[in-house]
């Protein structure tokens, strides 16, 4: 997943390091406050060992081999934040040392890989973890899942980033200038290699090592006392993320639905004339994706396209309002629809 | 003998690691053109030069770019064989592989018919080698960075260029101790295949390395907490600090100038 | 006079429970070269750990200068700059002590940390590298370092402090023969006038040479002997017990043939 130099323009190359920065910000800070004077001796041996984690070699059942990452395993070991800056100095000695991965796209790779994975992989182990004993199955399972999800939301973003070089970025005649392929070809294909492999070598290895882990050295395993109020908050989120994916049904549909019509067919539905409110403010609001139709892609692709976006706002949103109230002196542990849980990392 | 396979890739790899980082220590401290200069100038020099590349348009433009590197390279008496190696190591042999399909299915102006029908396309051609001869440049200036620039000096140049001293600490002591766990993963493969007679299921390897990773994984945790203590005793106190003794002489000007003017020659060709 | 270091009824016991050291009660004087014997798991390391106020006992108390060593009285102060100039360690584990890029940056940090102007780290860094002969080691980085080369660049980072005790957690386990009489020639030459020395080891072979007081610690991890060198050397029972010297039998045809094996050298 490593975008080596030349895949991105430098402006893209520049807006995702501008997007990593406060995660390295915030990153720094708490992992300051949590691990003090150890951060610096600590950071450096676990980044070290992810690095030859990275280097393995793993073959799966049924005869390929690939490479993992371990970003989430090293968010559940560490923390979610010290993950953060551990695989951004893996990825920095990477691009320096072995040319694996470009230094200009080096903020492009640690958005992805070092803070997408560690704390969407975190997020879903604590949500599907939480309650459980460190030895429990279902933390074994939380970690497989965690880490499964965090590579693959990973990879939708690598992916997104190389496919809309060709729509932003090409010469008069069309040319692209870097990656050569859209969002129609860029995400099947780095989704399918991900989902079907590269998925299941993460998963394999942050499980072999969580499960041994769990055997021998359970104190690694971060656990915290129970929470009931997060039981079925990844019920949720799997519900959303297969609705998600179950969105392009619509287009099976024909006709608008009903009141949702535009002013002409309002008219030709046999009204006979369009009201004049109607008439006035419609298409006030320039909507930045117009029919959940994004430039150059396929309506399919569109359609979940706009629903994760959509999803991902909400859920944002809901967070916020969701701190600002914790702030305002709510007790902690109330269900929060969307609310991400009190990170101890 | 897919177990052996296993085993024998994995020695080959971090093998190859442990070389590679020795012998780029090497090279960056051996006489040649680019090792003279101060290590901040060729930080920020060759950012610009990797920018440049980024912002080129034109296949000539990135050609005359690849053979500027290469005249580098010999002049700082990298061999080219190696260079080119090291180069061309996996990346840009991948991206010749993404790359071809470009060549047939980007729309535009005819450039290879066969019969009749047109295959690669002039837009398709071109997309394909400029994305190629970028990955390459972007890369032989990344690589030739690292072999002309001892490690500390290049830290120290970090330091300087004001990044956050916790990242470069924490950098530097991973560097460090990424060639001590290669070895002594390198040492539990081998030790593992001489033990091993015949061939072993995918399975056994697997369970393997998880016992393996795990168990290096807690020596690492132990690991970080005597180094934490070694520091202490000698009186750490969150900060870790460096002598660095970094002096710009004549040539790093001269240097800086000529990349200067470089950049721009190669910019102003861009915008024709 | 005030002694250097005092502990009274130490006990340590690690994080899972198991114990390490039981009720040790020493008192070192300015001065002395003491030899810390016992088996491995006897507590050596814990002890000089705990001298060098790294980690803190569970249960009684270790002093330092008259001071007592706490997790409190070394968390700030200009007290904990003069400990840590004052006293230092070099570990067993040269992979743990020298995490610095390179030799010249491992042997500059202590100084750079107790904040010497520039000239006066350079100039203590060079003067100990040269004191222990490991100038042209300078920029090599600690993996480019033989075990015997690591163990002198790790004396070299603790004597650039200039300190007043050395600690030595088993200066010449694991070194080839040549490297242990290089460590051991050094320690003889280190200045004994008012510096105070403290090493664990297994070698009985250089106590006598090195020390002039021995602790002995017995797999019970309490102080089992303290005295001079030939107090206990020759007595071969005690070593047997406190598993310091081992017994052997081998055959020669129908005998059997037992042995001690003592350390006897000439001189």
């Amino acid at each position: 997943m490593h975008i080596p130099d030349g895949y991105i323009s430098p402006a893209t190359a520049g807006t995702m390091y501008a997007l990593t920065v406060p995660f390295w910000y915030v990153a720094s800070r708490r992992v300051r406050q949590a691990l003090t004077q150890r951060t610096v001796p600590v950071l450096a041996v676990f980044a070290a060992f992810s690095f030859i984690l990275q280097m393995f070699n793993v073959p799966l059942p049924g005869g390929t081999t690939g490479h993992a990452v371990g970003g989430t395993l090293l968010a559940i070991v560490l923390g979610p934040w010290a993950a953060v800056l551990g695989i951004t100095v893996v990825l920095a000695i990477q691009a320096l040392f072995f040319g694996d991965g470009g230094i200009l796209a080096l903020g492009a790779n640690c958005f992805n890989m070092a803070v997408v994975l560690p704390l969407v992989g975190y997020f879903v182990y604590k949500v599907v973890s939480s309650g459980s004993e460190a030895t429990s199955s279902r933390r074994l399972l939380a970690a497989v899942m965690g880490s499964y999800m965090a590579i693959n939301v990973a990879a939708f973003f690598t992916a997104l980033e190389l496919g809309v070089q060709p729509h932003f970025f090409h010469t008069a005649d069309g040319t692209p200038l870097y990656a050569p392929y859209g969002l129609n070809e860029a995400l099947p294909a780095m989704m399918g290699g991900h989902l079907i492999i590269a998925g299941p070598i993460e998963a394999l290895v942050t499980g072999l090592v969580f499960a041994y882990l769990q055997r021998s050295h359970s104190s690694l395993i971060m656990a915290e006392a129970p929470r009931k109020s997060e039981g079925k908050l990844w019920l949720l989120w799997g519900a959303l993320a297969l609705v998600a994916f179950a969105t392009p049904l619509g287009l099976l549909a024909s006709g608008t639905a009903w009141g949702e019509w535009a002013s002409e067919e309002l008219k030709g539905l046999g009204l006979g004339f369009i009201p004049r409110g109607l008439e006035r403010f419609e298409g006030w609001w320039p909507a930045p994706v117009p029919d959940y139709g994004w430039p150059k892609m396929g309506a399919v692709i569109g359609y979940i396209l706009s629903a994760f976006v959509g999803v991902a706002l909400v859920a944002f949103l809901c967070w916020g309002v969701g701190r600002r109230l914790s702030r305002r002196g709510l007790p902690r542990g109330e269900p929060s629809l969307g609310g991400l849980p009190k990170d101890e990392g | 003998m897919k177990g052996e396979g296993f085993l024998t890739r994995n020695i080959s790899a971090l093998t190859r690691a442990m070389e590679s980082i020795l012998l780029s220590e090497d090279l960056a401290r051996a006489p040649g053109l680019l090792q003279g200069l101060d290590a901040r100038i060729k930080v920020v020099t060759f950012l610009l030069f990797i920018v440049t590349v980024g912002l080129a348009k034109s296949l000539p433009v990135l050609g005359g770019i690849c053979l500027l590197v290469l005249a580098l390279a010999f002049l700082s008496r990298i061999p080219l064989g190696f260079f080119l190696k090291r180069v061309m190591l996996f990346i840009p042999i991948f991206t010749a592989v993404i790359a071809i399909p470009a060549l047939f299915i980007t729309p535009g102006d005819s450039l290879v018919t066969i019969a009749g029908k047109t295959v690669i396309t002039e837009q398709g051609a071109r997309t394909a080698g400029l994305l190629v001869l970028r990955v390459v440049d972007s890369l032989s200036f990344g690589v030739l960075l690292m072999l002309t620039t001892p490690w500390t000096r290049l830290l120290g140049a970090l330091r300087w260029l004001r990044l956050p001293s916790l990242f470069v600490a924490i950098l530097s002591m991973t560097y460090r101790y990424i060639f001590l766990l290669l070895h002594t993963a390198n040492n539990m493969f081998m030790a593992r295949r001489s033990r091993t007679v015949g061939r072993l299921s995918g399975g056994e390897n697997r369970r393997w390395l998880g016992r393996t990773l795990t168990t290096t994984l807690a020596k690492s945790h132990h690991l970080s907490e005597e180094i934490y203590l070694a520091m202490l005793s000698r009186g750490y106190r969150g900060e870790v600090l460096a002598l660095d003794n970094l002096s710009l002489r004549r040539r790093d000007f001269f240097w800086g100038a000529f990349a200067l003017v470089a950049a721009s020659v190669l910019l102003w060709l861009n915008l024709q | 006079m005030g002694y250097i270091f005092e502990a009274r009824n130490l006990s340590y016991t690690y994080p899972g429970g198991i114990p390490a050291l039981r009720e040790v009660n020493l008192a070192i004087a300015p001065g002395e070269r003491v030899a810390l014997l016992g088996a491995n798991g006897s507590g050596k390391s814990t002890l000089l750990k705990l001298l060098d106020g790294l980690i803190f006992p569970t249960s009684g108390e270790v002093f330092a200068f008259g001071k007592v060593i706490s997790e409190k009285a070394l968390k700030e102060g200009p007290f904990v700059q003069e400990f840590r100039r004052r006293v230092g360690l070099v570990f067993q584990d040269p992979d743990a002590q020298l995490f610095s890029p390179t030799v010249w940056d491992e042997v500059t940090f202590g100084p750079l940390q107790l904040q010497c102007s520039r000239d006066e780290v350079a100039s203590r860094a060079m003067e100990t590298m040269d004191l222990l002969g490991i100038g042209h080691l300078r920029e090599r980085p600690p993996y480019r370092l033989s075990t015997g080369e690591k163990k002198k660049v790790a004396l070299a980072s603790v004597l650039s402090l200039r300190p007043e005790v050395l600690l030595l957690d088993e200066p010449t386990t694991g070194l080839d023969p040549r490297s242990q009489g290089n460590v051991i020639d050094f320690l003889m030459r280190w200045p004994s006038r008012g510096k105070t020395l403290v090493l664990s080891t297994q070698d009985l072979d250089m106590v006598d040479e090195v020390a002039n007081r021995v602790l002995v610690l017995g797999e019970g991890h309490r102080i089992v002997a303290d005295g001079k060198p030939e107090e206990f050397l020759s007595q071969t029972d005690f070593l047997l017990r406190t598993n310091l010297i081992h017994e052997h039998s081998h055959r020669h045809q129908e005998m059997v043939h037992r042995h001690r094996h003592l350390h006897e050298h000439q001189h």
